[in-house]
């Protein structure tokens, strides 16, 4: 099972005990995690302390370690440098794959989400036709924007007309960049695991991002958060509290329709970044990319 | 609750337990001893009683993979014995302590909060 570690305590310390992350508080042990069941350490408590040797050996695995500001928003991640016994040859295909390929590669992502998007509306029965039509119109690279158009269309009915998507906001926006930042985790560690370089985006590549690629690749699951998101505050209110994490943190288990089976979303975001990296280093796009899930699953989500 | 049982039986939770005695006679006997009890933890298996470790898998490849890795690291002499639970019948364990029983070990959950 892949586990996501959230210190959210002030003043704990981190180290690593055989293979085990060790917590503790005033040298008392707290608690303990075998290493190979992590998938990503969140911090958000102030003065959480950590020994180099807890380091190494998460970075071993592939593990990121995210430091997050008050409002959950993810500041900074700590990733291996290295991850991949073939890293080499793929991250020089990656970095010399052609403009007309990395558009394809976009325009399929966007799609990709753009379907998530219209499945969620569909889930909580709201209109997703002008969604589906505007698929039809998404270009190499999306160069006419429709994903911006999309989330226009999108965020309103998702979340109220008086919403607006803002990292700094508290409530939703809060709720949305915690659920966010466990799928970054989730999905910067598929694309080191991959052998491929995260600041390699697709499309985010031109913003000051170091995570571009991950940001890219977590796309199409971005409206699996929303659904959780907005089923959370209905039932239980706008507040990053132990419950909504632990609901939001259940999304990587979350099963999901990929090839011939279903696939939880830690292993499809896996799946994706590999298909992306054999893509690149075959020159021929063929990515691995999620279906939607029943709309029975998508209200189930953050419950 | 439903929905999280629906989601992780995805995952045919399993256990699996490593169960051994080893000779600790001579001084490099219990050195092995302790090599291979060292071992365990570095897997991340814990400590459920002397001579007893357990440790959570994801299913049957995982659990085969985890088999091979310990006949690997075998000491030379003395009896490894390993079973597999599932996830229903480890949490189904009645465990007495003191005279008293126990309650019954929680399952890891997804989110784990320090």
């Amino acid at each position: 099972m892949d586990q996501i570690i959230d210190i959210a305590t002030d003043g704990r310390h981190l180290s690593r005990d055989r293979g085990f992350l060790k917590v503790s508080e005033n040298s008392a042990e707290v608690g303990r995690t075998p290493l190979d069941q992590i998938a990503g350490v969140i911090v958000h408590a102030h003065g959480t302390t950590w020994t180099t040797s807890l380091l190494t050996e998460l970075a071993d695995r592939g593990v990121p370690v995210v430091l997050c500001t008050a409002n959950h928003a993810p500041k900074s991640v700590l990733m291996p440098l290295d991850g991949h016994h073939g890293q080499g040859a793929r991250m020089r295909a990656q970095w010399q794959a052609k403009t007309p390929f990395i558009k394809q590669a976009w325009k399929q992502v966007v799609t990709a989400k753009v379907l998530m998007q219209a499945a969620a509306l569909d889930s909580i029965g709201e209109p997703d036709a002008p969604l589906k039509m505007m698929i039809r119109k998404i270009t190499s690279g999306d160069t006419t924007n429709i994903e911006a158009q999309a989330a226009r269309h999108y965020w309103p009915r998702m979340m109220g007309p008086d919403f607006r998507r803002d990292t700094g906001a508290g409530e939703e926006n809060a709720l949305l960049n915690y659920g966010y930042t466990v799928l970054r985790a989730a999905t910067a560690r598929a694309v080191v695991a991959a052998g491929l370089h995260p600041t390699i985006g697709l499309f985010h590549s031109n913003r000051s991002n170091a995570f571009a690629l991950a940001d890219d690749l977590m796309e199409p699951f971005r409206p699996l958060v929303d659904c959780a998101v907005r089923n959370i505050v209905v039932t239980r209110g706008a507040e990053v509290d132990t419950a909504a994490k632990q609901a939001l943190a259940r999304l990587i288990a979350t099963d999901l329709p990929l090839g011939e089976g279903v696939t939880p979303v830690s292993v499809a975001v896996m799946k994706l970044a590999t298909s992306l990296g054999q893509s690149f280093e075959e020159g021929r796009l063929a990515l691995a990319l999620p279906n939607t899930p029943g709309p029975l699953t998508l209200a189930g989500l953050g419950a | 609750m439903n929905h999280e049982i629906k989601v992780l039986s995805g995952y045919r939770l399993m256990w699996i337990l490593v169960m051994f005695d080893l000779p600790t006679d001579t001084k490099p006997q219990r050195k092995a001893a302790g090599k291979f009890r060292n071992f365990l933890l570095d897997e991340g298996f814990e400590r459920s009683q002397f001579s007893v470790y357990a440790r959570f898998v994801n299913g049957k490849e995982a659990f085969q993979t985890r088999v091979n890795r310990i006949s690997r690291h075998l000491p030379d002499s003395g009896d490894v014995q390993i079973l597999n639970f599932t996830d229903r019948q480890y949490r189904d364990i009645v465990h007495f302590s003191d005279q008293g029983r126990r309650k019954a070990r929680k399952n890891p959950e997804q989110l784990v909060m320090f």
